[in-house]
């Protein structure tokens, strides 16, 4: 695959704030990929600057959380001809200099979902205790059910081929874009590959994991990624 | 039929007042036929449990239950996990079906601003500032 057409999907929910910034500086960093906003029932003015900055939007009427973002992100992505989706935060966790790296990969098509792994080279990032736990607990199942090591299931920052992404229009773990989505498409024989990036802190507005999110989400998303493991393949 | 105790006509009262307003419930559409039947059916069940005494202690004895009375509880409860778990399984559908919709309106939103606006399909590339 020659220079595949990348689209890189960000999505929002009340990012007015770091939304411009994120923008600017992915036309001034990748200039070749297109971007797409999915604002996820935000009330704040999240659909207006994005559109106000030139990028289509897509707006959920209420929040449907992360993954349903990015389903209805990889719909509008295949429809319109994109090969590679890429996930991008809005906040400026994820730094777009390194998606020509993560989308390398794919276009030499040695795989099909590349995750930008913030494991795989020692850097900067540090995660509280409890939160790394988790990390390593998930990072130990997925490496052993896929029988391939993951080092970062809880990245965020991943492209994905058009392959998966029509997948995903039938076979998605709702509310899981992280562990069990990986599981399920491991399912279904779709290569992995991490490359290392690096991430930084978050520029504004809040994080989707508040407090008591982030208690109740290791049980929901080892009992996602167990029933990921369980369940019958959607039929396509 | 022997005389009814005094429990029973409790129930009878009970169970003839619950599918009244069932009924009722229907016909002022605030409950849909599919549920209304589940619901009359089983409180007729758990009725004639009550007044069939043979019956009851048949079941009870059948069961190794201590009382004629905990077979009726027991039957109650029973009915009310499966009418909960029916539920929560039809509350997932509807949460699916909620997420699909949310997700083809935002598409079809897009769109028709596409088709508005006058320009060719979206896919190419939106001019940025």
């Amino acid at each position: 695959m020659s220079a595949p057409r990348v689209l890189v999907i960000i999505p929002a929910l009340n990012e007015q704030e770091s939304l411009p910034a994120t923008l600017a500086e992915l036309h001034a960093l990748a200039p070749q990929m297109d971007a797409l906003v999915v604002d996820d029932g935000s009330r704040d003015a999240t659909a207006r600057v994005a559109r106000e900055r030139g990028a289509p939007v897509l707006r959920h009427a209420v929040n449907l959380g992360v993954g349903g973002a990015l389903q209805s992100g990889f719909r509008w992505a295949v429809e319109h001809g994109y090969d590679v989706g890429v996930q991008l935060d809005a906040d400026g966790q994820h730094d777009p200099a390194f998606l020509g790296a993560l989308v390398e990969p794919l276009a030499a098509g040695r795989c099909d979902v590349s995750i930008g792994s913030r494991y795989l080279r020692r850097t900067g990032y540090r995660a509280p205790v409890a939160r790394r736990l988790g990390m390593v607990l998930f990072s130990h199942l997925v490496s052993a059910v896929l029988r391939r090591r993951i080092t970062d299931t809880t990245s965020g920052f991943r492209a994905y081929s058009r392959a998966v992404m029509e997948v995903c229009q039938q076979d998605f773990p709702r509310d899981f874009p992280d562990a069990p989505l990986l599981i399920t498409l491991g399912r279904r024989g779709f290569r992995f590959e991490e490359v290392p990036v690096e991430m930084r802190e978050r520029r504004a507005g809040r994080s989707f994991y508040t407090l008591g999110r982030s208690l109740y989400y290791p049980y929901k998303c080892l009992l996602a990624s167990l029933m990921a493991l369980l369940k019958r393949p959607a039929q396509l | 039929m022997t005389f009814l105790s005094r429990t029973q006509v409790i129930m009878a009262i009970g169970a003839v007042l619950l599918v009244l307003y069932v009924l009722d419930l229907v016909r002022r559409r605030k409950l849909s036929e599919e549920y209304s039947l589940l619901w009359v059916i089983c409180t007729v069940l758990v009725a004639t449990l009550g007044f069939s005494t043979p019956l009851l202690t048949w079941i009870t004895r059948a069961l190794g239950m201590m009382g004629a009375s905990s077979t009726v509880f027991a039957f109650g409860i029973g009915f009310s996990l499966a009418m909960l778990l029916h539920l929560s399984v039809k509350l997932s559908r509807l949460g699916q079906d909620n997420h699909a919709l949310t997700r083809e309106l935002a598409l079809l939103r897009s769109e028709l601003e596409d088709l508005r606006r006058g320009g060719g399909p979206a896919g190419a590339p939106a001019e940025r500032g």
